[in-house]
């Protein structure tokens, strides 16, 4: 074929211009322009949709788009400009309802005429970055309505209004307000802000700083945090019922600084009702309120806390040292025990157990136990009352509760070692005499000191124990190979490890011939078994039960001690006996002899000695006779027992000094440590060292230390170095 | 002698006659300083003296003092010397003397310690010994050797077999040391000890009073109460707080 026929079949461009007749964008933009007209008087049932979205469409392809949109504004300018009028008229509460209604229509309409132009939307705006008609709508509504200056004030002012009504505790609207805040948020949150609130805020704070004002003229404490709380109870309420969830914590910072933060020093120092009367009075609710208000206001706990600790310390150091509480030990102790309940508790039920409350609960009474010195006895009396009768009947768990709280007065002592000393010897008088009341209670104390201040300090009191039980088992053993002493005296002795236990001067008396020689043969025997050791008898410290009969032939056994026995014993062989006699033939020294007479002839009920004259004093001359006419409701009579005193002032003074030279060897074992590991060390450090490495038992002196220190150069066991005279050397 | 030049010859003369050393060491000191009298004392002065004394004069002076029947210079033998001397038995020469002899105790000299000591002073004869006096009170002028004789008189001074050193006895050496020194306030320290101390004082409180003479002065101005003194020093300073002594850092 020829090449003639391919080319009639080339296919061109279409070249046939479409002209679009300028008239009809007009036509066409009429046609929308009455659709908006038509929405906007509720008369949109009769338009078809399709047709409108044809014909934007249109305008929109044929490059019309400018003039769409520009008659769009124009348009709804002038819809709007006429809402804005007939919001104006609106009187009185129709204010907000015309308003709402409007807003209403308006979105409506907005709607249906974004669907209309949902194509110029897509295409048209992006093109030209102009605002979409949603927005458009939205913006338009914000100038014309809102920020139209009849409306805005008076929008903002009835608002604020309404706020107050019910704020004085009337009914509003309450959806009509949330419709109203909706709007404005949707408007913008800066428009929410400028246009509500902002001001909304400020005219809150006015009011609470009224309001509390008022309120602190005429309320007490109590009273006060009550009403404090309702009102920001009340304005969260508010928050979540018609405004934006944002202005809550705003809102919430309004009434904290107004009512709160303004008034806490005046709140907590009110006179009667204040937070120290609070505490006084275990008012759990009204302190928790406090607490639970003040949380959200800086530096609200710490003005809690600080009052309190005050308080504390204050009513603390008059409980210590008031004359009259130290004159009963275990009271004074309970008094103690007592308190630290009393703000435990508060702490844990007003204060949700907070950890800083109860750091300055600890430190409060750290701070005034220390003050009176004669607390780590006390405690130890405490203790001592407890195990000899106080735990008589109480559960295992109770008295656990009970150590346990002892224990934490305990931690509070600063001067351990002192309490170590008087333990010691409450326990040596507990154990010796027979006198504790729960073996475990005591077992488990010891524990207990152990956990907390180490294996050293509860070796020796462990110890004790441990002799007690031998002491036992020796005595088994004894009367097992003599069989022939089961019909004299029972002999009970108790070895006890010089060291474990508190040093006691040895003072021996002359024993009855019968008990000296049996002693005798407990001797022999025990250092027969026991080789290389040494007895000596502490006839101070023990007791004996003894048969007696008298003059009428009443038959009475009497416990006594070791002393007593021995005065009681030289009757049997004389009616009268002088003071001199007694004293020669006993040798008991003076002071125990004459308070052993005292307890045997002048204390009614156990008076089964005469005495002539019949003073209540012993005098030298005096004569003793056995006291024919003694009676007693009971077969066992106890004479005598000594039990664990508060200490005399020569006696304090006396254990004070021992247990400062106690100190002296630890002080010095600290030193020596801390520089064979150191070497070479200066002076300030080593104070600082040696303090640190103490602390667990007492407070040291730094005059003390340093006196070690030099008596450690001495003997040579540190030198100061040559260069720098304040830097010790370790001397290997 | 022969052997050197008539400037050098007088130069040995005089040295030999100044220090009273023998012609050997003379020789030596002055070709060790380049035959400049000057350099050739210092060079002398800080030689360890040994050789140069002759033991036989020695053994003639020691028999002199030495105790009829003990090997050893006692008490009399002591006041000779100091009568030969011409100085005060209490004199604190004596106890440079006795410093440079490094004698165990006061009151006695061991022949080891004086022969020691007289040969360290380059001394074989009394006149010698004379001639020394002068030298041995200027050593006490010098800073260090001060300290080394003041710390030196503890161990001198105290009790064989002691540990301290009794009260009066350092009271008197106190006195006798501070007045070289020249210390304001050495009466009201030992005022001080006899009413409030009592006791004997230790080897380191000796020690740290010369620092303390040496480093606080009158007003107690740089007194540091953390300056790691001896308690007992504390005690002295709140004793002159306390009476007045010191008021407002004035003396």
């Amino acid at each position: 074929m020829s090449n003639q026929k391919k080319r009639n079949f080339q296919i061109e461009a279409f070249k046939h211009r479409v002209v679009v007749d300028p008239k009809y964008a007009e036509r066409t933009w009429k046609i929308i322009e009455h659709a908006i007209h038509e929405i906007y008087n509720h008369n949109a049932s009769g338009l078809s949709f399709e047709e409108l979205y044809r014909n934007a469409y249109n305008m929109v392809l044929h490059k019309f788009g400018d003039k769409l949109y520009s008659g769009l504004v124009t348009t709804m300018s002038a819809h709007l400009k006429e809402i804005s009028k007939s919001i104006q008229v609106a009187q009185g509460a129709l204010f907000l309802e015309e308003l709402n209604r409007k807003w209403n229509d308006h979105n409506k309409a907005l709607q249906m005429i974004r669907d209309i132009l949902m194509y110029m939307d897509r295409t048209y705006i992006p093109n030209t970055r102009k605002t979409p008609v949603h927005e458009l709508g939205l913006n338009l509504w914000r100038d014309y309505i809102i920020h139209s200056g009849k409306i805005q004030s008076r929008l903002l002012s009835t608002l604020l209004e309404l706020v107050h009504k019910e704020r004085t505790g009337e009914v509003i609207d309450r959806g009509l307000m949330r419709n109203i805040i909706k709007m404005l948020m949707d408007l913008g949150s800066s428009v929410y802000q400028e246009d509500f609130e902002k001001p909304f805020l400020e005219v809150s704070a006015e009011f609470y700083k009224v309001e509390s004002q008022k309120f602190i003229e005429c309320c007490d404490c109590g009273d006060y945090l009550k009403k404090a709380e309702i009102r920001l109870n009340e304005e969260i309420e508010r928050v979540a019922h018609y405004l934006d969830v944002k202005s809550e914590a705003k809102i919430t910072n309004v009434v904290e600084k107004e009512m709160i933060a303004n008034h806490m020093t005046r709140l907590v120092q009110m006179e009667n009702s204040g937070l120290v009367n609070m505490l006084l009075n275990d008012k759990y609710e009204d302190l928790g309120k406090m607490y639970n208000l003040f949380k959200r206001v800086p530096n609200g706990l710490s003005m809690i806390r600080d009052v309190m600790t005050s308080h504390l310390r204050e009513t603390g150091r008059q409980l210590v040292t008031d004359v009259e509480s130290s004159k009963d030990p275990v009271e004074f102790v309970q008094r103690l025990l007592d308190e630290r309940d009393k703000y435990d508790k508060i702490i844990c039920q007003a204060f949700s157990n907070s950890k800083t409350f109860q750091n300055a609960l600890n430190s409060s009474f750290e701070y005034f136990i220390n003050l009176n010195s004669r607390s780590p006895e006390f405690i130890s009396l405490f203790v001592d009352d407890k195990l000899r009768k106080g735990l008589k009947g109480v559960t295992e768990e109770d008295v656990e509760i009970i150590l346990d709280k002892v224990m934490m007065l305990f931690r509070y002592l600063r001067e351990k070692d002192v309490f170590e000393k008087y333990y010691k010897q409450h326990l040596a008088k507990r154990l010796l005499l027979g006198k504790t009341v729960c073996d475990d209670a005591e077992r488990s104390l010891i524990v207990k000191l152990k956990t907390e201040c180490g294996y050293q300090f509860t070796s020796k009191l462990e110890g004790m124990f441990t002799d007690m039980k031998t002491s036992e088992d020796t005595m088994q053993g004894f009367y097992a190979n003599h069989p022939e002493l089961a019909d004299g005296p029972t002999l009970v002795v108790q070895v006890l490890t010089t060291g474990s236990w508190p040093t006691q001067p040895t003072i021996t008396c002359n024993l009855p011939t019968e008990m000296a020689t049996l002693c005798e043969k407990f001797r022999s025997h025990y250092l027969g078994t026991h080789t290389g050791r040494r007895l000596s008898w502490q006839t101070n410290m023990g007791t004996a039960d003894i048969k007696a009969t008298f003059g009428k032939g009443q038959k009475h056994e009497l416990n006594v001690s070791t002393y007593q026995m021995c005065v009681l014993m030289l009757f049997n062989n004389s009616d009268m006996l002088s003071y001199k006699e007694i004293e020669q033939a006993t040798e008991i020294p003076t002071s125990d002899l004459k308070r052993c007479l005292q307890s045997m002839a002048c204390v009614k009920g156990k008076n089964v000695l005469r005495k002539e004259p019949m003073s209540k004093d012993i005098g030298t001359d005096d004569a003793f006779f056995v006291n024919d006419k003694f009676t007693s409701k009971f077969y066992k009579v106890k004479i005598g027992t000594v039990v664990a005193q508060k200490e005399s002032e020569p006696e304090k003074l006396e254990t004070r000094q021992r247990v400062e030279e106690d100190r002296k060897p630890q002080i010095e074992a600290a030193v020596v440590r801390i520089m064979k590991s150191r070497r070479v060390l200066d002076h300030n450090n080593v104070i600082a060292e040696v303090t640190k490495q103490l602390q667990s038992r007492f407070l040291a002196n730094p005059t003390e230390i340093k006196k070690r220190i030099e008596s450690l150069i001495e003997r040579e066991f540190l030198e100061r170095d040559s260069a720098d005279r304040k830097v010790y050397r370790y001397l290997a | 002698m022969h052997k050197l030049g008539r400037g050098h010859r007088d130069k040995v003369q005089q040295f030999m006659t100044i220090t009273g050393a023998s012609e050997k060491i003379a020789l030596q000191a002055l070709k060790a300083s380049d035959w400049h009298l000057e350099g050739a004392f210092d060079f002398f002065y800080s030689q360890p003296h040994k050789s140069y004394t002759d033991t036989t004069h020695l053994e003639e002076l020691y028999n002199r003092y030495k105790d009829p029947y003990t090997d050893m210079i006692l008490a009399d033998g002591i006041t000779l010397l100091c009568n030969d001397l011409k100085v005060d038995p209490q004199d604190i020469v004596m106890l440079v003397v006795s410093w440079h002899m490094k004698a165990s105790t006061m009151c006695e000299y061991s022949k080891e310690e004086f022969f020691t000591g007289l040969q360290a002073l380059g001394i074989d004869s009394l006149e010698k010994f004379l001639e020394r006096i002068s030298f041995m009170r200027s050593e006490l002028k010098d800073e260090q050797k001060f300290r080394e004789i003041y710390n030196f008189a503890f161990g001198w001074a105290k009790e064989k077999g002691q540990k301290s050193l009794a009260l009066d006895t350092a009271i008197g050496m106190w006195q006798l040391l501070f007045a070289e020194k020249q210390w304001p306030f050495v009466d009201h320290w030992c005022q001080f000890l006899e009413a409030r101390h009592n006791k004997a004082i230790s080897r380191d409180t000796w020690s740290q009073l010369l620092e303390f003479a040496r480093t606080v002065d009158p007003a107690l101005s740089n007194y540091d109460a953390e300056g790691a003194w001896p308690y007992l020093i504390d005690e002295f300073v709140e004793y002159l707080n306390e009476n007045g002594i010191i008021q407002n850092g004035q003396f």
